[in-house]
């Protein structure tokens, strides 16, 4: 038992520390910030119906813990979830494989650093807590228990939740890439929605009704004629604030025994699914899951085990001899063929992808053609843009992933014809699965309609190429894309819907910011790939 | 075709000297680059390659600073590096396509080239299958597959024989010699026996220092008179290697026989030997050393 316990800490404090020694930790601290800025300056409130309580300490820890937990849960699941994977990326996996650490004490021990990491900005925010409070001085009496018990009681459990799904995500080969990503950002959702679709409150994970009730139980008694309504949202300069009922004083959350069991509960439920996560867990085996898909060649069969040995060795049989025959290349300068290089892009970029992807693809176009063309050019054209996620995240990426740097950085004129090949391939393949929508805006509205359409073939790949390049992961588009479809062409909102639903001046407004905001894009692409030919 | 090392040093942070004030110059054949673990052997392969800058000093190519016009030597190099990816989907055909067509050869010239290239790293057969499932030798032939796909002047392999079966690594060497004529290599290893077989030129560096440039044979003369071959029972060998610096040694009924550089007889019995390049390397290596140790002291 000692030995686990020590061998846990182990795994936890060396992958704790390799994290916070990374440039990366400190963005992930600086995202925290950020976030207690916002809420500190009222850019996130939370309004009962067009009012707000006076900012007490209990409504300040309630108003921040709920943004860690909504926001720190999303965010921070990708920041948590390469645990695992660093393992297996730098190789150690492999060393820690040979020896007889259990599979529960490893996986016991990334949930560990991953809590210590969410904490981290869990801490911070409590600090932007208090600090609001301060600095917003409508209550001057500052309760510690009352600020601090939200993230204590709410927001950490939270985080234990995220922290153990980010490590069982890990586990599972289907979710342990990009899939996972997405996947993720409708757990997140549902995570939050739970208790109201169920209609059972106590199945509340992140805490977010369990303190709403609370409030709006408040509201009931010092807002004449509230009706119930409950909103966290990210408010605007432009939009009318919150008025202040300067007689509701909220006092937080009573906490019962039960409730606090009920919280704690979710701590209990994150260690079974790292448990379950350690059952799952390949040990750095992915044979143990399945061979990946490798097409053979129809001739000559061979077994997996005859792979190495069917193949000769170097330089064939000339014993002594290479064998060498090379013709040499003729002494003409190097040609530009930037067009094979596009399609060499292009071949990358879909190369792997399954039968089933393609179906799907066929599916999404047959119905751009056939549904009405407002739902064409809407929710389908963004879930078939959505369905290039996988694709477009490996832009930019790919070559820090694969560890093919050395290799293409040291070929001359890469700046000028690699990223703009990768960016073109991008853009094509958007056009390609979203020409049922296209075309039919051609023909309906001429070239004017179609302006909307190409701001979002341009702004897609534009945002995975300059992500990618920043991030060396496709992490940071995959979640990203994933939220701007759910919020944009699925729930209609304006501005963020890539598509350009709408029409006239309006549409065209918005395609202008897309064009715009894919050239700045596209720089910054350039200027982080500039960077990296000069690193070190 | 000139390359020309001047001054180079690299650090890392404040205090971490990978290369301090490198001076080479090369022409056309194969340099051998020596040095343990930690020399700083890949760091200037890297500088050489483009891949990293230096802190100071030049890279000379032709007589133009790299620094300045990086792809001017790009077009004509050829790099191995000593770790390196591969996209896992594609197959070396495919993959081999895809960098001719970054490195800009064209579409004629490098199919030609690939296939003989396939041909000659004996993954032809093997051409169509994913790189993901390639063993660790077969991926590194890829590797050395692409490093000439564009016939370059300047050919750079770090570490090349790291994950070659002995066959394939002798096959490897004679290619490197093949492949010399015309153009400059850089073979760095610490494996003196690849150095020994190919290389026209050896420069031995240790500590980010270079500690000799010469032909192999210079390197040899510089022991040549101060290798011997010494018997003695396995309880002495501590005593032996305590006093003397020894390259090898070998069990035998009568004893140990103990390879032993000195600059005097290390006994009355000792034999003279034949000077190798492991001698001299590993002589070149207790030099600094001392000196190192003297200056510490």
């Amino acid at each position: 038992m000692r030995n686990s316990i020590r061998a846990i800490s182990a795994i936890a404090r060396a992958d704790f520390l390799e994290r916070v020694r990374r440039y990366s930790f400190l963005l992930t601290l600086l995202f925290a910030t950020l976030l207690g800025y916002a809420a500190a300056t009222g850019r996130i409130t939370i309004q009962l119906g067009g009012y707000r309580g006076v900012y007490t300490s209990a409504w300040m820890g309630a108003l921040v813990a709920i943004t860690t937990t909504c926001f720190v849960s999303l965010v921070g699941f990708y920041i948590v979830k390469n645990a695992i994977d660093r393992d297996r990326q730098t190789r150690v996996g492999q060393i820690l494989a040979a020896t007889p650490l259990s599979k529960s004490a490893y996986t016991l021990g990334k949930f560990v650093s991953n809590v210590a990491v969410l904490a981290s900005m869990v801490v911070v925010l409590a600090i932007a807590g208090v600090l609001m409070q301060l600095f917003a001085g409508e209550d001057p009496h500052l309760d510690g228990v009352a600020l601090l018990s939200p993230f204590l009681i709410v927001a950490l459990p939270a985080m234990v939740l995220t922290a153990a799904l980010a490590v069982l995500f890990e586990t599972l080969p289907i979710l342990r890439g990009g899939a996972g990503n997405v996947a993720w950002f409708f757990v997140w959702v549902m995570s939050i929605a739970l208790p109201e679709i169920t209609g059972r409150h106590w199945l509340d994970p992140m805490g977010v009704v369990t303190v709403s009730d609370s409030m709006m139980a408040g509201a009931r008694a010092h807002i004449p004629g509230y009706k119930g309504d409950f909103a966290f949202t990210i408010v605007d300069k432009a939009d009318k604030p919150a008025q202040i009922v300067q007689s509701f004083h909220w006092q937080g959350v009573p906490w019962n025994a039960s409730q606090l069991i009920l919280r704690l509960g979710w701590v209990g439920v994150a260690i079974l699914l790292v448990l379950l996560a350690a059952l799952l867990f390949d040990r750095f085996d992915s044979s143990r899951w399945f061979a990946p898909p490798v097409r053979r060649p129809k001739q000559p069969a061979v077994s997996s085990d005859e792979d190495v040995s069917a193949v000769a060795p170097l330089g064939g049989a000339v014993a002594g001899r290479s064998g060498a025959h090379l013709t040499p290349l003729s002494n003409s300068a190097p040609t530009n063929a930037f067009g094979r290089l596009f399609l060499a892009e292009l071949r990358l970029a879909v190369k792997g992808l399954r039968w089933w992807w393609y179906a799907v693809v066929v599916g999404l176009l047959v119905a751009q053609f056939a549904a009405p063309l407002e739902v064409a050019r809407g929710p389908i054209l963004g879930t078939a843009w959505m369905w290039l996620v996988l694709v477009w995240s490996a832009m930019g990426a790919r070559e820090s992933r694969f560890g093919t740097e050395a290799l293409l950085f040291s070929s001359a004129h890469i700046l000028p014809r690699q990223l703009p090949a990768c960016w073109l391939a991008g853009v094509a393949i958007a056009a390609i699965v979203g020409i049922g929508a296209g075309s039919r805006l051609l023909l309906a509205q001429g070239w004017p309609g179609l302006v909307p359409w190409l701001a979002g073939a341009l702004f897609l790949p534009s945002l995975a190429l300059a992500l990618g390049v920043w991030s060396g992961t496709g992490k940071p588009f995959e979640g990203l894309l994933t939220a701007l479809w759910y919020v944009g062409p699925m729930n209609h909102s304006r501005g963020i819907d890539f598509t350009g639903t709408g029409s006239g001046a309006q549409a065209n407004h918005y395609a202008l910011i897309y064009f715009g905001l894919s050239a700045v894009l596209v720089a910054a692409a350039v200027f982080g790939r500039a960077r990296q030919l000069r690193a070190n | 075709m000139q390359l020309s090392v001047v001054k180079l040093s690299k650090t890392y942070g404040r205090d971490v000297h990978a290369l301090r004030g490198v001076e080479v110059n090369l022409g056309p054949g194969v340099l051998g680059l020596l040095g343990p673990n930690g020399a700083g052997k890949s760091t200037l392969m890297r500088i050489l390659a483009t891949i990293t800058r230096p802190s100071s000093g030049r890279v000379l190519w032709n007589d133009a600073d790299i620094a300045g016009s990086p792809d001017a030597l790009r077009n004509v190099l050829g790099y191995l590096p000593q770790d390196f990816g591969v996209y896992p989907n594609l197959n070396a055909l495919e993959f081999l396509e895809y960098l001719a067509a970054v490195k800009g050869i064209a579409a004629g010239a490098a199919r030609r080239r690939i296939g003989e290239l396939l041909e000659l790293v004996n993954l032809t057969d093997a051409a169509k299958r994913p790189l993901g499932g390639y063993s660790g030798g077969m991926r590194q032939r890829v590797g050395i597959a692409q490093a000439l796909l564009n016939d370059p002047q300047l050919l750079i392999v770090d570490e090349p024989t790291a994950g070659l079966d002995p066959e394939e690594r002798v096959r490897f060497r004679n290619l490197l010699s093949e492949l010399s004529g015309e153009r400059i290599v850089i073979l760095s290893t610490h494996i003196v026996s690849d150095v020994e077989a190919v290389a026209t030129s050896i420069a031995i560096l240790a500590h980010g220092q270079l500690l000799a440039h010469g032909a192999p044979e210079a390197l040899l003369a510089s022991v040549s008179g101060k290798v011997w071959e010494v018997i003695v029972p396995s309880a002495d060998m501590n005593a032996l290697r305590q006093k003397h610096l020894i390259s090898s040694t070998a069990h035998r009924s009568d004893g140990v026989h103990a390879r032993v550089v000195a600059d005097v007889a290390p006994g009355r019995e000792a034999r003279q030997l034949e000077p190798s390049l492991e001698d001299a390397y590993l002589a070149a290596l207790a030099k600094q050393r001392s000196a190192a140790n003297g200056i510490a002291a």
